[in-house]
């Protein structure tokens, strides 16, 4: 049972990343990226393909931090004239290329049958490594949501043409973030890689990146503790139907499926009644009436 | 310093400007006015970067303004307000001033996370400026509300104050009187004047002919997208084509 909450507190901590990861694209800067499991899956690849081809662990992992960003500025260049529509179905285009160019050619990381990597032995370790990457991140977030950074790309989620009459290009702001973001990504990619010791097609479905998006629309876009909090809720949920499979007896892939009208039942209830979540986005409150 | 030569611009097969000209000098407040629809914002629309002209030329200090781009055009250090203000609605009015201010080094990645120093002295240099802007405005007791629950008049006031932030050399304003009260209107004018004698040009777009005569130095009249006229407030309040075109029609 300890061993059991370690490893929940663990995958916890990672989605919790990927949380933040999103809040910053979506309840900052509203960028609508349906391909949020693409940098968590470039991240554990290059762990993956790294084992495979041979490099040390740290090149492999500095593979992943590096090309998840660089893939993110790709795939949004062609974005930079459009809407969010069309920026929401490129980069949920890009995120299942990604899968199914990894599934269809087993030479670049074994196709369906996936990598195994050496996996972290030591699960206090883990824990450990993973809530301190969730520190990390949430301070990043914390300081690009409460600084000037943040106050733009708000300034930008309301009105781009505003920011642009300020003087700001709307699109390299969206860059920053991108590569911010899509770092934090692949680090935590990078993690669960090593914690779950198996990389497959299978782990980096479209589906993830849906419960990225249930995460911050619950717990509340645009505010980082409130996200974290949205994700551990769900991850929560997610680990419960599992012992309820067991329990009540049902096929698993039943019970897979019911999580996922659960997750989609809380994402209308929150359009209809709670669309600022659980933990709405705070505003700085000034002393100015002193001066 | 604002030169605007010969400017077309067509929606679809409709002319919204026939070869229009203007110029506005240094220091100097000039008006442009004209019936409903008769293109005046538009005209403010492609010296901002908003639309981009079938032809003509349009330059800032001697220089041609980037055509299409607004950042560019506001990079040059020419500010604008819209007809409709225009502001960031679920951010404190605060939030809206403090992201007027040009060159902040806290939206940059390196300084925001390796320069705490900087990115603080740079906040609170912003925080003086912007109280007192909002003191001037009187919109003061309002800063930490959401700018979206301010009143017409105000948010139009608020726009006013995040321009200044921005410290532009040339300001285009687009109805700053529509829908503010008349004792607003007479501050508003002092305050023009005042940013006048700081060095600014200012190009307003204003139904209201009274603010018009009080403030500007020359005004320009707009008919159908064509210029129709130029002169002094007074000489354009006796110019015959104007009082058929636009003065005599019943408000
Ligand atoms: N983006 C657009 N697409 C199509 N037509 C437009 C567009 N913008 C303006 N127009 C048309 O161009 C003409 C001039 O519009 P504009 O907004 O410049 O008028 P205006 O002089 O500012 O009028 P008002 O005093 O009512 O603000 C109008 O007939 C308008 O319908
Ligand atoms: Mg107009």
């Amino acid at each position: 049972m300890i061993s059991f909450a370690i490893y929940a507190l663990t995958i916890i901590a990672i989605w919790s990343v990927m949380a933040i990861s999103l809040n910053i694209q979506f309840g900052m800067t509203g960028l609508v990226n349906f391909g949020q499991i693409l940098p968590f899956a470039i991240g554990a690849y290059a762990v993956g393909i790294g084992i495979e081809a041979g490099i040390p662990w740290w090149a492999g992992i500095l593979a992943g931090l590096v090309a998840a960003p660089l893939v993110g500025l790709l795939v949004i260049l062609p974005a930079r004239r459009q809407s969010q529509d069309y920026w929401a179905l490129i980069t949920l285009g890009a995120g299942e290329l990604f899968r199914l160019t990894m599934l269809n050619v087993p030479s670049i990381a074994g196709g369906a049958d996936g990598v195994t990597i050496s996996r972290l032995g030591d699960r206090n370790l883990a824990l450990g490594l993973a809530v301190g990457l969730l520190v990390v991140a949430y301070l990043v977030g914390q300081r690009i949501s409460r600084g000037p950074l943040g106050r733009m790309l708000r300034v930008i989620r309301e009105d781009e043409v505003l920011a642009a009459t300020l003087g700001r290009n709307p699109m390299a702001y969206r860059m920053k973030v991108t590569v911010v973001t899509w770092a934090m990504a692949a680090a935590a990619g990078i993690l669960f890689g090593y914690v779950v010791g198996y990389i497959a097609p299978t782990s980096f479905l479209v589906t993830d990146t849906f419960l990225v998006w249930t995460a911050v629309i619950l717990g509340g876009p645009g505010r980082n503790i409130g996200v974290v909090i949205g994700a551990a809720i769900l991850i929560l949920l997610s680990v419960s139907t599992r012992f309820m499979a067991e329990w009540s007896g049902l096929p698993s892939d039943l019970v897979a499926n019911l999580r996922l009208a659960v997750f989609g039942l809380v994402l209308v209830l929150m359009f209809l009644f709670r669309p600022q979540g659980l933990f709405p986005e705070t505003r700085e409150v000034r002393d100015v009436d002193g001066r | 310093m604002l030169t605007v030569a010969e400017v077309s611009v067509a929606f679809g097969g409709f002319q919204a400007l026939k070869d229009a000209s203007l110029t506005v000098g240094a220091g100097e407040i000039v008006g442009l006015v004209g019936p409903n629809g008769s293109g005046k914002s538009t005209l403010l629309n492609v010296i901002a970067g908003v639309h981009v002209p079938k032809s003509g030329r349009v330059e800032l200090d001697g220089r041609p303004l980037p055509l299409g781009s607004i950042a560019g055009v506001a990079a040059r250090g020419l500010g604008r307000t819209f007809q409709v203000p225009r502001l960031a609605q679920r951010l404190t009015v605060f939030d809206n001033m403090m992201a007027g201010a040009g060159n902040q080094p806290g939206e940059r990645l390196f300084d925001l996370f390796l320069r705490p120093g900087t990115v603080a002295e740079a906040e609170k240099a912003n925080e003086a400026r912007a109280v007192a802007i909002l003191k001037r405005l009187d919109l003061l007791h309002k800063a930490n509300g959401i700018a979206g629950a301010l009143s017409g008049g105000q948010q139009k006031l608020l726009t006013m104050g995040v321009l200044l932030m921005a410290d532009p050399k040339i300001l285009l304003l687009d109805e700053p009187a529509a829908g503010v009260n008349p004792v607003l209107i007479d501050q508003q004018v002092a305050f023009l004047k005042l940013l006048r004698d700081e060095g600014r040009s200012i190009l307003i777009v204003e139904h209201n002919m009274e603010m018009i005569s009080s403030v500007c130095d020359r005004v320009y009249v707009l008919d159908a997208g064509s210029m129709i006229a130029t002169g002094t407030p007074a000489e354009i309040r006796a110019n015959d084509d104007v009082i058929r075109s636009y003065l005599g029609q019943p408000a």
